[in-house]
């Protein structure tokens, strides 16, 4: 497998770094390297957080992704989307919440930018707002194919409370369905 | 060796290795980026019998790890660069009065408070002398994650060894990020802890100052029998407070000698890709992760760069690095500061024409701009 680029932007406190610890943890436990790291300001809540994901089955020295190399982004905010999405490549893939954030019509000719509603789902569907950072990891691995289902989700349910873990499953599968509709569009 | 292999960060790895190594005791204040390293040895340390407190501020964080130091137990403070500014005149007594203790700082950008959640290399300089006089600084600095716990566990070591506060230098990068660590087993590390000296003849034939010129202070636990002074002044063999001229003198040249004669049991480097280099990146912490990537794109091009990376920074490991600068022509020292490295280099290379990549503002370099930099040379 090549190198795997994902970047999750919010703000601070939305738990995008949830995420990024679950798929770096799933790679590891494939017998692949896995980094996850997150930027953030010195505001508490609502500074612009970004976090980098580096997939590989070789080792990886340098944890940032390398802004122009980046397969797919996801973003809940647009302070973020507006600060980090110069790091995706040409053509690549940013999903956004289109509740919060609003691409430009040059965006939409640059990256194949796709809207799901991530917090409205997590909100509305699954009934805990907190499992927005589980809808966007079913919808960023939909997406990049990076890690096996079944590992991830068990990865997924390790790191959260024994009481939730119907609720993250539900979150999972919701985020996977409208990952796979907004696919066949 | 036997390993294990953990998924963690850089800030909870030191945690981790601190408790294995036989820390049981923290005293600290929260400070971004550094906090986790206290959050987590808070957890782990009530288990194993020990003790954290989060004390008023940074300055009684480091007296209390201090005075539990004193008392005999293997004790630790973590922080930031602000924090060890307020440490300072703390430090500057363990120094003189050879109280061992780790020191784990996770760069920030500085000066004062700075880039609080961003990552800079600008304690290098400050671990150096950290405050006023004359002292040997003994400074560590992770390169990964898996040595964010191993040079924590050799700082402990080199505490007791020495008799003297060791830093460990973590920067924002390496204390927060997330990813696998492959380390030496619980059993492997406890195997390899070597106390402190402990004197146990009579107590009026114990002189804890009263030592060879290259050896550390031998300081037995307080309140045990062994009675002798603690103090920042100029002291005699039993601690007690002198301005007798000789006695001030081997005093001072004591705190240098010890280290210096055993610089051998220190220096820690890695030598990587430089066999055939015909140039040589300097670089440490996590800068060396962004120039090892930057040597794989280098080499693809067919251009032979090698890194140098200095692990123990201070004192620093002058003699391996002349030995390479003395064959390779091209030397180029990337730091996210301005140089505090860079003139070390200079100096042990014995040659100005060291070239230097600097960053300052808060972002950390990436492979690209050390490619285009290596190329420009």
């Amino acid at each position: 497998m090549a190198r795997t680029l994902m970047r999750f932007t919010g703000v601070g406190g939305q738990g995008v770094l949830l995420a990024g610890e679950i798929f770096a943890a799933a790679k590891i436990k494939t017998g692949g390297h896995g980094l996850k790291t997150a930027t953030y300001t010195s505001q508490v809540r609502g500074g612009a957080t970004v976090v980098d994901i580096t997939l590989d089955d070789d080792e990886i020295f340098y944890p940032y992704a390398n802004d122009g190399e980046i397969d797919f982004m996801l973003s809940v905010a647009q302070v973020s989307y507006n600060s980090f999405k110069g790091g995706v490549s040409e053509g690549g893939t940013i999903v956004v919440e289109p509740n919060l954030v609003h691409p430009t019509d040059e965006d939409r000719k640059r990256w194949n930018i796709v809207e799901i509603p991530i917090i409205t789902i997590a909100k509305e569907e699954v009934g805990n707002v907190i499992t927005q950072s589980v809808v966007a990891l079913a919808i960023a691995n939909t997406y990049m194919s990076a890690i096996d289902k079944e590992v991830l989700v068990s990865t997924m349910l390790s790191k959260v409370p024994a009481k939730v873990h119907e609720l993250n499953l539900k979150a999972y599968e919701l985020g996977e369905k409208y990952a796979k509709e907004s696919m066949a569009k | 060796m036997s390993t294990r292999e953990i998924i963690s960060t850089g800030n909870d790895l030191a945690a981790i290795a601190s408790v294995d190594a036989g820390c049981m005791f923290f005293g600290g204040y929260p400070i971004t980026p550094s906090s986790e390293v206290m959050h987590t040895i808070s957890d782990l340390l009530p288990k194993v019998g020990g003790a954290a407190i989060q004390m008023e501020d940074e300055i009684a964080g480091v007296a209390a790890a201090i005075g539990a130091s004193m008392s005999g137990v293997r004790s630790l403070t973590a922080t930031s660069g602000p924090g060890i500014s307020l440490k300072a005149e703390n430090l500057g007594l363990a120094q003189m009065a050879e109280v061992p203790l780790v020191v784990v700082n996770v760069m920030r950008g500085g000066p004062s408070t700075g880039l609080p959640t961003r990552v800079s290399q600008g304690d290098v300089a400050q671990a150096k002398n950290p405050s006023h006089g004359d002292y040997k600084s003994i400074t560590l600095c992770a390169g990964s994650l898996a040595e964010c716990y191993t040079e924590t566990v050799r700082a402990f070591n080199l505490a007791d060894r020495f008799m003297q506060p060791v830093f460990v230098l973590l920067d924002e990068t390496l204390g927060h990020m997330h990813g696998k660590a492959v380390l030496p087993t619980v059993e492997e590390v406890k195997a390899g802890i070597k106390l402190r000296k402990t004197f146990d003849g009579p107590a009026e034939e114990y002189h804890p100052y009263g030592v060879e010129q290259d050896e550390g202070a031998v300081l037995n636990p307080m309140f045990t029998g062994y009675r002798y002074h603690f103090t920042g002044l100029h002291h005699d063999k039993n601690g007690f407070p002198t301005e007798e001229i000789e006695t001030c003198r081997k005093l001072i040249e004591r705190l240098f000698h010890k280290v210096e004669a055993h610089q051998d049991e220190i220096d820690s480097y890695e030598e990587y890709m430089l066999d055939d280099a015909e140039i040589m990146i300097v670089a440490y912490g996590s800068v060396s992760l962004a120039a090892k990537e930057s040597i794989r794109h280098l080499r693809a091009e067919g251009i032979k760069a090698g890194l140098f990376r200095p692990i123990t920074l201070w004192p620093s490991p002058v003699e391996a690095i002349k030995k390479h600068t003395d064959r390779i022509k091209k030397v180029l020292c990337v730091e996210l500061n301005i140089g505090q490295y860079h003139s070390e280099v200079q100096r042990a290379a014995g040659r100005l024409d060291i070239d230097g990549l600097f960053k300052v503002n808060g972002r950390p370099l990436s492979p690209y701009e050390i490619v285009n930099k290596v190329k420009e040379l």
